[in-house]
């Protein structure tokens, strides 16, 4: 008897554990990018690659939202928008940086109007590395952080050492 | 044994559970027909089930500047009209649990709950997406309203009865399609301007207005907004198949017609492209009302 609420709580985790994987909304953010990874995320959510099969669906209302899918370097001005929109989403939430220059600063790393990548404003949960990253790259990685969700942990990503650009 | 009975009707058949459920099949069957239209594999049959029990257990986060009442009450309430609904509309081909002389005008305004509290929670939001969209879906509903209630009302003055289920009787011999098939037409596009499908999706325009009224609710409110809109569609189309398409006739005859209805309206959410907002009024003012109005007017000569 005394496992029964332990039972109860195992099955509601398993229940929503399971909704979680099968329904990921997302909701994508350019933070400076050149587009180039714009323009392969939005090549993702046509009908040719057909993501709806995952369940996954672009969102306009980060309200609405588990996945952030953010491109780009983050510049100065858009720190407080990206932010802006980490905040505005309910929990529990996911961030998706695609493209190198969101893992590493890529070609923009150092520039003046430049924070950083996205690891230093956001934690990131999946790295989707290219330039730019192919569609099959992109539910790739959007399948690899999935695939950690269901074994209930968030994924811990190993990333190189990345020099100092400042 | 009655109160027993009152209580099945409203937790569990033909409201309640098994009218959330059917939403969601429905929802699905309109999802992966619109996706076989475009040549993609679509969602899986239990897309819908996922989806909401993963909005259910999310975050729900309450903006700043709103009325918490309204913003936690019109969910509940918007969901509880849908299922008041059910309960004098013929779903899957059974008779209606309650009936009364007039119940078709008190079924129309029931669903149109849905929208008013939209409309509602749009407004109250306390955001510039969200009033946008909250005045679209408003606007919107005043275009569609008076052609469909003038269409649905085609049936009924032929029928001589404002009861559902008279009208269901009337029109089991009599195919509405063939002797009214303007008011059909009407009713048909009515609906998915009800439910806010794609030519008429002007309200919630993602490209536009981020999400239009829904914008700022997250969770609970969401899902149960979602749950009333599926709801919706099965008592919608339920109501046109029952006067449009022969009555109730056997369960499996009247799904297999709702499921013909349905892929007729994937059909047009596929080819369609939306239409502004006030493109949208003009159509419904300068050719629904109008034709829905020469048809009763020909229904009042001829009889």
């Amino acid at each position: 008897m005394i496992t029964t609420p332990n039972f109860i709580n195992k099955v509601v985790t398993g229940i929503t554990t399971w909704a979680r994987v099968n329904s990921p909304w997302i909701i994508h953010f350019n933070s400076g990018s050149c587009n180039g990874c714009d323009i392969e995320i939005l090549a993702t959510l046509t009908p040719y690659y057909d993501i709806e099969r995952f369940g996954i669906k672009l969102k306009g209302s980060p309200r609405h939202a588990d996945i952030l899918v953010c491109t780009g370097p983050v510049t100065r001005q858009a720190r407080e928008r990206l932010l802006r929109v980490y905040e505005q989403m309910p929990e529990p939430k996911f961030v998706v940086a695609v493209g190198s220059c969101g893992i590493s600063g890529g070609t923009f790393a150092g520039c003046y109007n430049v924070v950083g990548h996205i690891d230093e404003v956001l934690p990131v949960d999946a790295y989707i590395p290219g330039c730019p990253p192919r569609p099959e790259a992109i539910i790739d990685g959007v399948v690899k952080l999935l695939n950690h969700l269901k074994e209930g942990t968030r994924p811990q990503p190993i990333r190189p050492e990345i020099g100092d650009h400042a | 044994m009655e109160t027993l009975l009152a209580i099945t009707s409203i937790m569990f058949f033909p409201a309640g559970l098994s009218l959330i459920f059917s939403g969601m099949l429905y929802e699905w069957a309109d999802r992966k027909l619109v996706a076989r239209f475009q040549n993609r594999v679509g969602p899986r049959w239990f897309q819908p089930l996922a989806d909401t029990i993963k909005l259910l257990a999310k975050e729900e986060i309450q903006p700043l500047g709103v009325n918490q009442a309204l913003f936690f009450g019109l969910p509940v309430v918007a969901l509880s009209g849908a299922l008041t609904a059910a309960l004098y509309v013929p779903i899957f081909g059974i008779q209606p649990a309650y009936s009364f002389p007039g119940d078709l005008i008190v079924t129309l305004y029931l669903l149109s709950l849905l929208t008013m509290c939209m409309g509602l929670a749009g407004w109250n939001s306390a955001s510039r997406f969200s009033i946008v969209g909250a005045t679209r879906t408003l606007t919107q509903l005043f275009a569609y309203e008076a052609p469909f209630l003038l269409a649905l009302l085609g049936p009924a003055m032929a029928a001589d009865s404002w009861q559902i289920g008279k009208i269901v009787a009337y029109t089991e011999s009599h195919w509405m399609i063939v002797l009214q098939p303007v008011g059909f037409v009407i009713a048909l596009i009515g609906l998915m301007g009800k439910l806010e499908l794609p030519p008429f999706d002007a309200p919630e325009a993602e490209t536009e207005i981020v999400a239009g009224a829904l914008t700022e609710y997250s969770g609970r409110g969401l899902a149960l907004f979602h749950i009333g809109r599926s709801v919706e569609m099965v008592i919608g189309v339920s109501l046109v198949t029952a006067f449009y398409l022969g009555g109730l006739g056997n369960p499996l005859i009247f799904l297999a017609k709702s499921l013909g209805l349905l892929l007729v309206m994937a059909f047009l959410q596929s080819v369609l492209v939306r239409l502004r907002i006030d493109q949208t009024v003009g159509m419904w003012w300068r050719a629904g009302a109008i034709l829905a109005l020469l048809q009763i007017l020909a229904l009042i000569v001829l009889k």
